[in-house]
């Protein structure tokens, strides 16, 4: 019996030891956002700033600050990002829905062949994408439009967003759905009233897990969008890192801000997410 | 629970039944002709332009000239292309190497309840799905200079007398980029680690401990041998995963400095959006999806001998 409890408390002392050393980049991100600036550049480092400042907050989201004014509108960044996520969010649901649905609910020729598609399509990096779609966003016009990187980032999230749909429609019994037949609705009738809210759960997951895929995206941003004006975050960012090298609280204050939304989800979401992947990769 | 459908047979609704066979199709289609156009023929696409004459005069006459295998011949013989596939080797061998071995015994302690043991996994996931861009500018920070609290604490431990100038030497600034992958890429490795741990029967242990196994002893005869084909996905993953970053490398160090971490990806990227060489950087790109589809087909080996299991 106490050799059981030696071995849960070295899990627990070896556990505490690795999440204080994981979580170090993130502390240090939130702790420098904090800090009065003559505090960064202290040696030995401060660890929990004495003096806790948010004006590097203030200055990132255009509020009046005691921080010199940004050379670029940062809260910009936040608009665009939220406008491409939100559309790409929507745009993905609307074709994930449809698409999970069959895979759950008929036998198909071709079924098992677009699962494995879906899978491939899943794993495509998107530095392979970007030089075709930059060349053919051009020859179409949609090059420098939002529309052009919210087609992009529906495409990487889709596949993904198909895949945890389809598990979550497999959970519904079948003879709900029949019961709802035999009351006379419509199959797509049915579908709306009687499935999608039972897998709202799902919808959720998925619905964030696109959210964030748009959110964070990088390289397409970086190729389609070259006005400053129409570009997200991730570029937001990289473009603060190029002028401001040694501004680090407002660089942190930057970089914690849109860290939040990730974070926030995934302490919601963790089950949903994690089963999402399991199933989407080794099951 | 009642079941009405075993009294009066089901009707479908209202489609006929040649109907049906096409609905499933109608449901796929969206999603078919999206992917299909905006992932499907793209990647095609870039294959016919690996073998064009494609730059800036190309893109906006839209007249390329077929050039047979001459970009790949260019892409081969280029001193830089060689170094770039060294880097991205050695960065994906290192990042897998650690990301894995950590993700492995991170998951082998969480898999027995303890107390706060859910608290601790949701913390090691934390950083999930940060974007990546967020965090090579952590990492920045942390490896900087004179200010970093990597060199703070590697002086103050004494394992270096002089801070260490991360991103102005070749060896160090790819250590730091690879430092900061591995820290993005456990969580993966732990969750798809902990789900094969979860996977394996429990009976197996009891009947070694009855036997007289040691801990040490169930890890290398039971655990080792039946999560085999779990390593193989994940290891698989996780090279398709490591061998395409670009946002992280291209934050901290854009492939600098010099060359010291270009890899295939930011070399690509380089070609066609800084030297506009769309042909030559096609022909990279065809190369890494040769690559990752064999990957990927290994992959999928694994997971379906896994279900077989």
């Amino acid at each position: 019996m106490s050799r059981q409890r030696i071995e849960t408390y070295a899990r627990l002392t070896l556990c505490i030891i690795a999440c204080v050393i994981y979580l170090m980049p993130l502390f240090w991100m939130v702790s420098t956002s904090l800090k009065p600036v003559d505090q960064i550049f202290q040696k030995p480092p401060v660890l929990f700033p004495s003096s806790p400042q948010v004006e590097s907050y203030k200055s990132v989201l255009g509020l009046p600050s005691k921080e010199p004014a940004l050379y670029i509108n940062t809260f910009v960044y936040f608009k665009n990002s939220l406008l491409i996520a939100s559309w790409t969010t929507l745009l993905a649901l609307v074709l994930a829905i449809p698409a999970a649905y069959a895979l759950s609910r008929f036998k198909f020729r071709g079924q098992t062949t677009f699962l494995l598609f879906l899978l491939v399509a899943q794993m495509l990096p998107s530095v392979l994408l970007v030089i075709p779609l930059f060349v053919l966003f051009r020859i179409f016009g949609l090059y420098s439009t939002y529309f052009s990187v919210i087609l992009a980032d529906t495409a990487l999230a889709l596949p993904f967003a198909i895949i945890i749909l389809r598990t979550s429609f497999l959970q519904i019994p079948d003879a709900l759905e029949e019961a709802g037949w035999i009351d006379g609705g419509s199959r797509l009738q049915v579908l709306w009233y009687i499935i999608l809210p039972l897998v709202r759960a799902g919808l959720v997951a998925v619905g964030v897990f696109s959210f964030l895929t748009a959110w964070g995206e990088f390289v397409f941003a970086l190729s389609f969008l070259p006005k400053p004006e129409m570009q997200p975050v991730s570029l937001g960012i990289f473009q603060f890192i190029g002028m401001y090298k040694s501004n680090f609280d407002t660089m942190m204050a930057f970089s914690t801000l849109v860290a939040i939304p990730a974070v926030v989800a995934l302490m919601f979401l963790q089950r949903e997410f994690v089963s999402g992947l399991t199933t989407g990769s080794v099951k | 629970m009642s079941s009405p459908s075993a009294q009066n047979p089901v009707r479908e609704p209202k489609i006929s039944l040649s109907g049906e066979k096409v609905t499933p199709y109608l449901f796929i289609l969206p999603s078919a002709l999206f992917l299909g156009a905006i992932l499907g023929f793209p990647i095609l696409y870039s294959v016919v332009i690996s073998f064009q004459k494609y730059n800036l005069e190309t893109l906006i006459s839209k007249n390329a000239q077929f050039v047979g295998f001459q970009n790949y011949i260019a892409v081969l013989s280029n001193p830089t292309f060689a170094m770039a596939l060294t880097h991205s080797l050695i960065f994906t061998f290192f990042s897998i190497l650690f990301q894995f071995t950590i993700g492995l015994g991170l998951a082998i302690l969480l898999s027995k309840p303890f107390p706060l043991s859910n608290v601790m996994r949701g913390v090691l996931l934390s950083g999930w799905q940060i974007p990546s861009v967020v965090t090579g500018t952590i990492f920045l920070w942390l490896f900087n200079l004179d200010y970093g609290l990597v060199n703070f604490l590697l002086t103050s431990a004494r394992i270096v007398n002089q801070p260490i100038a991360w991103f102005f030497q070749s060896n160090t600034a790819l250590a730091a980029v690879i430092i900061a992958n591995i820290w993005l890429g456990i969580p993966f490795n732990v969750i798809l680690l902990s789900a094969g741990i979860v996977g394996l029967p429990e009976d197996v242990y009891e009947a070694a401990t009855v036997d007289g196994a040691n801990g040490w002893q169930k890890f290398v005869y039971i655990t080792v041998p039946l999560l085999r084909s779990t390593v193989g996905a994940v290891l698989m993953l996780g090279f398709i995963y490591t061998l395409r970053v670009f946002d992280i490398i291209w934050v901290m160090t854009k492939g600098g400095p010099g060359t010291a971490t270009e890899v295939l990806p930011t070399l690509a990227y380089r070609l066609s959006f800084i030297n506009f060489n769309f042909g030559e950087s096609a022909a990279i790109s065809v190369f890494m999806l040769v690559i990752l589809l064999g990957a990927g087909v290994l992959y999928l080996k694994f997971t379906l001998s896994e279900e077989k299991l």
